[in-house]
This record gives C-alpha cells, structure tokens and sequence, in this order.
C-alpha cells in the first residue's frame, strides 16, 4: 500500500533544505494563508485536524495550545523539542535535516496562532549535522526577512534561535528543556504549575514536537478537515516511523495511521532480516512495553489499536527484534540507559533505575536468585507514578514488560544459577560509554 | 496561624484522615495534616524555602486523584479528602519504598556519624520502613570528608540529594556556592568551581541537612548527641535574638542548631553567633567577691557599694543583660540612686550583604529591653560614648560595672584603666578574670555569663523572649540581678525574695505591664510582642 506522504513528500529533492528549494516546491505559503486568518481560527484548524502531540504523550495539539493564558501581558514562547534521544527514535532528525524550513514554517504558524514572538529549537546535542542545517535554515530564512521584525508584511514578529543541548535524554522532557534554555540543570520542574502558564522564564511556553509542528503547513494548506479524513477517526494523519532492528529496511518511514503492523514490517521494513522468525516488536521507543510477535498479528499502526493491546505508540522509534535475541541483554541495555540518563533529582527513579539495572547485570551474570523478578517487579510499581516526570514510569514499564513476556529467559538463568551450572555469559560492555 | 493585621485569611474545609479540619487559604498538606494532628514526613520541603519535591517522602493520598500526591505541592482546596499513610495503605507502602530506595547506596555509618540520634533517616526508618533492605549489590561511592568551606565538611555518600542546603545559598543568602553535580546515583553536592561556602550564614547548611552529610568542621566527631544536654535557648550574639538549640558537654559548648521560628530567624543562624558561643565562657573566672584585693563577703561588698549612691556615680551595663536586670536597675536608680547615671554598652556596626540579612548591626542582644524598661533612653551609643569619655576626663567620683561588656574590652584605654586608678570608688561585675578591668575595680564580684544566667531578651523587633540557661555556672557566682537585688536589700527595700532565676522572670512578668502576664512557657515557646 502506497502511503500518502506529508512529511516525507519533498525529502528526495537535493535542494530541499535550502530557501529557494523550499520554495519552489509550494513552501512559505501556508504561514502567509495562515496570517490573514485569525489566531484563534488557525487553533480552530489544528482541532479541526485532531493533530496530536508527535512526541510520545499524543496529546491533542490544538487543545495544548488553548490552555495557554492570552493577554497577560507576559510573552509567550513557543520552543520545538527536537531532543529526541530515545532508543530507537530519529523521525525528527530527518525532518531537520533535510526540511527545516518546514519545520521552520510550521513553527511560524504556531507562533502566529499562540501569538508568540520568539521561539527556540531545541536541538539534541549529538545531531550536530542537523544542527548545521537547522542553523543555515534560519539564517537564511532571516537574511530573507521571513524570520524578525514584519514578517510578510504583517506586522507580526517571530524571533527564532537554535539551541543545542549538551546530550541528555531528560531534556526531552518539556520542563528538563525549559531548564536548559535558561542555562540550568536539565532537571524536570514540578508541576503544577504548568509550563502553558509559568514555563521558560516564568513566562507561558508551549512545547511542541517537531514532527507536530511540521504537520501544521499542510494543515493550514489543505484545512484541518482534509487531515482529518487520512488515517482513523482517533488518530488522524499521517506518522513517522523510525525503525530499527532485525529487519531489512531499517529508517524512517511515513505512513498513515491504521495500517497493519505486520504488513508494515513485510512491506516497507522489508521484514526481518536473514528470513528468520520476529520475536518482539517495541513500537513506540523503548520506553513503552514490548510486545511478543504473537501479539501483534491484528495490531494496527494507530493509538488506540496499539494501546488496545497494552503498549504504546509514543514516538515511533519501532525496534523489531529477531528469533536470536537475548532479552535479558535487551532489557539490561535499556536499564543501563534508563539508569544512566535519570537525572538524579527524585529519589524513586535516582536510586531504583541503577538498583534494577544491577539485579539485571546479576541475573545476566548467572548470579541470579529466587525472588529477582519480583524484587524488581515491586520497585518498578514503587518508581512509576512516585517521580517528579514520567521517567518513572520511562524506566519502570520495559523492565517490567520485558520480564512479564519473556519469563522463561529470566527464570531459566535464575534456575541455572541456583543449582550451579551457569556458565559465566558474556558482559555486554557498557562500561566507558558515554551519554546518549 | 492567625494573621496580626489586615483581613482574616479564606478558610479552607478539608479532610484529612476522616477528620474536617479548617487551614487558611494557601497553605500546602504537609502543614495541614498537622492542624489534623497528622505527621506527614519529609527530608527536602523546608518552610522557608522553594518546594523542590524531590525527596518524595511526603506523598499522600487525595480523593479523586489517580497517582499519589506530594504534599509539599499540593495546596489545600475545599472538599479535598487527604488519605496520610495511617489511613492508606498505597501511601504507607509509597513511604517505605522511598526510604528503601535512600538507604540503597547510603553508607549506614550511624556507629560513627555524628547525625546518629538526631537523624531523620534513623527515625523515619523505624517509623516508616523498619525493614531490612533488599539491596544486595555494590553501593556507590561518591567523596567523603570534602571541605566545602571553612566551616563545612561534606560527606557525599550519606547525602541524600534533598538540595536543601543548595537551595539556601540560591534563594536565602543568594550567594549559590553549591550545586549539584553527574545524573543518576552518582549525582553528589559540589562547590561550585572557584567558590567555597564561606558565606556569613554558612553554617545554616548543616541545620538544614536532615541528615549526616554535612557536618561542622568545628564540632566534628566531638560528641555523641545523647551525651549532649541540649536546652532551647536564644543567641546572645546581636538583638536579633535567634532562637537556637544549644547541645552542652562537660561544660563546654559543643553544638550549636538554630531552632524554627518563622517571625525571627526562620532556621537560619550566623555563623559568627554560632560559632562564637564559647566566647562567653571565659577559661579564667572571677569568683566569690574581692574587696580591696582581699577576699570578702557579699554582705561586705554590699556595704560599700551603698556608698555609691552618695556623690557623682556612673553604672555601666553590659547589653546582655536580661530584662530583669535592667528592671531591678531602673528601680534601683529611682529609688536609692538617684544620683546615678546608667549606660548601656550599645555600638552600631556595619554589616556585610550577607549579614543583614540576618544580623542586626549590633553586639546588644538586650539594647531593647534596657530600652522598655526605661532605664537608658535617647541614642545609646552617644550616651554611652559621652560617658566613657566623661570617665576618663574623671568626671565621676563612682564607677560601677555590670557585666564583662558593661565597658566593652575594646574600649578600655588607658585613659579609661587611668580614671579607674584616680576615682573615688570603683566597682564591677565580672566573669573574665583577664578582663582589663578586673584587677583594677576595688570592689569586684565574680559573675556569671549570659550562658549560665536564664532571662528575658527582647530583640530588635520588640518580641521578648525567654533565654534559658545553657550551662551550669561555677559556684561562688552570682547573677547580676541578685547582686542589684542585694543593693536594693542593703537600702532598704525587698524587690525579690527568691533566689532562682526563675523568680526574678516571675517577678518582672509582674512587674512590666508590656509582658502581659504570660508564663515562661510562652515566652519561651511564642514569645511576647512588646513593641
């Protein structure tokens, strides 16, 4: 099945990045349709669409961007959350390499909508070839007067920096990114309050993805209505698709919602690798549960089917594991990640991610005992809901799937362990590895 | 928590462990289950300071609320139902593992730290956990014994991250020395480069450490608390009058904790008042009374200090003095001494940024209470400047001293230790047998300091509070109100017919309208606003 392609459509062009590739190809003319419209008819739009949140929540755009206080005098801030560091997820970085300006635009349009005059990407600090890109797109876009004072002749300003962070998963986390922005910590605020009310600088700021905000110049072009028709009635549009793993066809790919997950994998991914037989599937980054290869036989690529199923289709990033892997070397990877990324501040995620990622290395080590599963079954329960941000749960709900679907691999160690048989299995190194 | 002025606060019903309990408007759980009689336990929320909510210690239950809540965060609404761990048992079940989680890489030196006894940890563990840990891998190590400053050492493995002494340096003195360092479990407290915790309030940090991870560097592994005497007291450093905890052994002052009290100090102390309790402990004492370089009695010295009362006196008094002093003093001066002229020893200073946002400009912890009392009037430091340079031109046929800052060390001069040769009849009461003066008054009674001595103190603002005893004082001393009591007895009139301290504290609260008659219990727990 061809797939309609929004985000993707204009990637293989060489000159896309560039001002006047762009706008060859229609670009810059859905933020001058969307300046003579109202700012609050362009929120209209977006909820007409039923755009949600690319960044993993899924949280309806339109309806984000209306919590956000007009008229108090303060300014308002619109940040695009191009951190995306988890496992497995690199949707956006195709975007800002090779489409900025529609990232570009897209933010535009948000700006206009929210009334925002200046706006940030915040940029992972390890895509320093994006970054390049990125910047030359808003120089240019600058040098051309559609960034800065009058844009279009409007009257309306929209300033634009890049940020780059210094690579730290949490500073995906919305408030972590504010933190950074200011020149802290990236350590997740409290909330309440809310960053729509009192984000960067105390000011009301929305976060967006960039993905999200990418969507926004074809929405504008063909109306809210249109987008909604393209995939289910819950989860309309068009989604990114990171994929890696065991397959044939690794990368990003765009497809509309609702089509079957095993028709993805044989289709665009080119199924799995060496014709051998799957054994799990991660669909939404490695945050959200595994899922066995037999339980994805009526899955399709949308959020409700996927939660339906009891995982989650978060970013995309969509790791597929073959026959072969070991998941308590999977799940131990992703611990040491989860352990190695928190950012220290709240206790639960502070001492228990590097507690569980210990009892994985033991059990791995075949120095397993009795009672390890459920040890980290109870302090998975007792991080996921007891912190500050969701990395609780980012943490909690891997292990805790890993361990509910493949119990065989866990036990057998810990059986062979027990009576002394174990052959001391090989360590993954991940020692000297430095930050994600 | 009723406000002194302005409009009553909007009340809040809410319930909080089946029991309907009314808080002002504003205020968050972990204060509000207390008006509940609930303790809801907490290491990083400090009233004075940002809520950081790391430490996840205080989560409670709230109707209707899918996840638990942290009550240093949640602020009271109507209606809102409160479930604390006595009455939910996922709360209960949420605090154990939160100390489960602290204890995994803490080090469990309590055999050797200095917090053991007074420690969160401890308590909250056999109050909230008290089970044996499943933590059966390596801990981490992180840096033990690093100097953060000249008065605070870090132990970085007790630590548990709660940020409160980095919060203090950002928000209170906003000096920010400190900061936190790495990610994970490896995140530790650090200096920040090129800095050192060498603020004037640097010590508070280790009041605010709930646990042992930062300790004085001067009273390190000194002491075992239990082997403390610990007495509630108020610094005698300055009139700010900060309310302090002060742990005793063997005579000697061997820790010093600022005690809450919102309308004064908050938590927060001086290190210069803290670090400076021992001054008032001199190694040489005066005792018993000397008369003319020979050893006399009370009764003898009383006698001659009677003369005093003839001819051109001038009393100087020593600004920590207690109120019931300066009381028996103006009384004193009205009646039989007329004749005499009293001041006190009260000079302004000049404070750092840091200071003032504490200190009062001062070394006069008591200025204010010579001031209700009425004993001295007008500006002090004049007065008492006029006066020692009228001594020292010897203008006055008689010197009386009360206390070891009745004249302050700095100003002994020669031409003051001239005047004290020349005149009439001289006198003092003193602990310090190096002071200046102490060989030189004819008449000299030994005295006992501020520390040894319980009284009322009233502080810049005007608020009197009670200053307890600390220490017990050497015999063959005598407190400056008995021996001002004794002159009143010697001319004539009984003001007091008690010998403790305590009666000459019952005797004032009658005698000084301003007290309104409260109890020693109030003044030492709330005080009394006199201004």
């Amino acid at each position: 099945m061809a797939h309609r392609q929004i985000l993707l459509a204009n990637i293989k062009h060489q000159d896309q990045n560039t001002i006047a590739g762009y706008e060859s190809r229609g670009g810059y003319q859905s933020i001058r349709k969307a300046l003579a419209m109202d700012p609050l008819k362009v929120i209209e739009e977006v909820k007409t669409s039923g755009l949600r949140g690319r960044g993993g929540a899924g949280f309806p755009t339109g309806m984000k961007w209306s919590f956000v206080p007009r008229n108090t005098g303060k300014p308002v801030y619109l940040l695009n959350n191009t951190d995306e560091s988890e496992p497995g997820t690199f949707k956006d970085r195709v975007l800002i390499e090779k489409d900025p300006h529609m990232c570009i635009e897209g933010m535009m349009i948000a700006a206009w909508a929210l009334q925002s005059n200046w706006s940030a990407v915040y940029i992972r600090g390890e895509y320093a070839y994006p970054y390049t890109r990125i910047n030359e797109a808003v120089n240019e876009a600058y040098a051309k007067g559609y960034l800065g004072e009058n844009i279009f002749g409007s009257g309306f300003t929209l300033h634009m920096v890049v940020h780059r962070g210094a690579g730290a998963y949490i500073c995906g986390e919305e408030t972590a990114l504010i933190n950074s922005i200011e020149g802290k910590k990236g350590q997740p605020r409290l909330k309440p309050p809310f960053p729509a009310v009192v984000g960067l600088y105390g000011c009301p700021t929305v976060v967006n993805n960039t993905e999200t905000l990418a969507t926004l110049p074809w929405i504008i072009q063909n109306g809210g209505a249109e987008y909604a028709k393209i995939g289910t009635e819950k989860s309309p549009g068009t989604k990114l698709f990171s994929v890696s793993g065991h397959v044939n066809k690794p990368g990003v790919y765009e497809i509309e919602m609702g089509c079957s997950m095993k028709q993805f994998i044989e289709n665009e991914c080119g199924g799995i690798r060496g014709g051998k037989k799957g054994k799990a599937v991660i669909p939404g980054g490695s945050s959200v549960p595994v899922l066995r290869w037999d339980e994805i036989d009526n899955i399709t690529m949308d959020y409700e089917s996927i939660r339906a199923a009891g995982s989650m289709l978060g970013s995309g990033g969509f790791i597929v594991m073959d026959e072969d892997t070991d998941m308590v070397q999977a799940v131990m990877n992703l611990a040491h990640f989860y352990a190695h990324e928190s950012c220290g501040q709240c206790t639960p995620c502070r001492e228990g991610g590097h507690w569980i990622e210990k009892i994985f290395r033991r059990i791995n080590s075949g120095k397993g005992l009795v009672g390890d599963m459920e040890l980290v079954e109870n302090l998975c329960s007792q991080i996921a809901g007891h912190t500050i941000c969701p990395f609780g749960e980012a943490l909690a709900t891997p292990a805790i799937s890993f361990m509910k679907k493949f119990p065989d691999e866990f036990k057998g160690l810990i059986s062979d362990a027990l009576v002394g048989i174990s052959k001391k299995r090989v360590q993954m190194n991940f020692e000297g590895a430095g930050a994600h | 928590m009723a406000q002194q002025n302005g409009t009553p606060p909007e009340m809040i019903n809410l319930i909080v462990d089946g029991k309907t309990i009314s808080v002002p408007k504003g205020t968050n759980l972990i204060d509000a289950a207390r008006v509940a009689g609930a303790e809801i336990p907490h290491y990083c929320y400090h009233k004075h300071l940002s809520v950081a909510g790391n430490c996840r210690m205080c989560q409670v239950q709230v109707k209707g609320r899918p996840k638990l809540e942290i009550g240093c965060n949640t602020l009271v609404t109507e209606g809102m139902e409160v479930s604390t761990h006595e009455t939910s048992k996922d709360v209960a079940d949420a605090q154990a593992a939160t100390l489960e989680f602290i204890l995994a890489n803490h080090p469990l030196d309590c055999t050797v730290c200095d917090q053991a006894g007074h420690c969160k940890l401890q308590d909250y563990h056999y109050e909230y956990n008290a089970r044996p840990s499943r933590f059966l891998e390596e801990k981490e190590h992180k840096v033990k014994a690093q100097p953060l400053g000249p008065t605070v050492i870090l132990d970085g493995e007790r630590c548990i991250m709660c940020t409160r002494c980095i919060r203090f340096c950002d928000e209170i003195t906003k000096t920010s020395e400190l900061g936190m360092l790495n990610r994970g479990d490896k995140s530790v407290i650090s200096i920040n480069q090129g800095r050192e915790l060498n603020n004037a309030l640097s010590g508070t940090v280790v009041d605010l450490c709930p646990v042992g991870a930062l300790t004085h560097r001067e009273w390190r592994f000194n002491t075992r608390i239990w082997f403390t005497k610990q007495t509630d007291s108020i610094c005698p450093g300055c009139s700010t009058g900060c309310n302090v905890k002060v742990g005793v052994r063997t005579g000697e002052v061997v820790n010093v904790k600022a005690r809450l009290n919102s309308s004064v100090n908050k938590e927060w102390l001086c290190d210069e008042g803290r670090y400076g309790f021992n001054r008032f402990l001199p190694t040489k004492r005066v005792t018993g009374v000397t008369i003319q370089g020979k050893e006399g009695t009370l009764d003898a010295a009383y006698a001659q200090l009677k003369n005093m009362s003839q001819g051109e006196t001038v009393i100087f008094v020593g600004t920590d003095s207690t109120t019931e002093e300066f009381a028996l003093l103006k009384k004193l001066v009205e009646g039989p001494f007329k004749n005499a002229h009293v001041v006190i020893s009260y000079r302004e200073r000049t404070l750092s940024k840091v200071e003032a946002i504490l200190v009062s400009p001062d070394y006069a912890p008591n200025y204010k209470g010579a001031e209700s009392v009425g004993v001295v009037s007008g500006n002090l430091q004049e007065a008492y400047e006029r006066a020692l340079s009228d001594t020292g031109l010897g203008k006055y046929k008689n010197i009386l001293v009360l206390g070891d800052r009745g004249i302050l060390p700095e100003d002994c001069s020669g031409s003051i230790v001239a005047a004290f040769g020349k005149t009439h009849f001289t006198a003092a009461v003193l602990t310090d047998a190096e002071h200046p003066l102490a060989g030189l008054a004819q008449v000299l009674i030994g005295g006992r300091s501020i520390l040894e001595r319980s009284g009322v103190l009233i502080n810049r603002s005007g608020l009197a509070q009670y200053s307890d005893r600390v220490i017990d004082p050497p015999e063959n001393t005598e407190p400056l109100w008995r021996v001002i009591n004794g002159l009143h007895k010697v001319c004539g009139q009984v003001q007091i017919s008690g010998v403790t301290d305590r009666d000459a504290t019952s005797w004032l609260v009658g005698a000084l309208a301003k007290l309104n008659g409260a109890s020693i219990k109030v003044l030492k727990e709330t005080g009394v606003v006199t201004a």
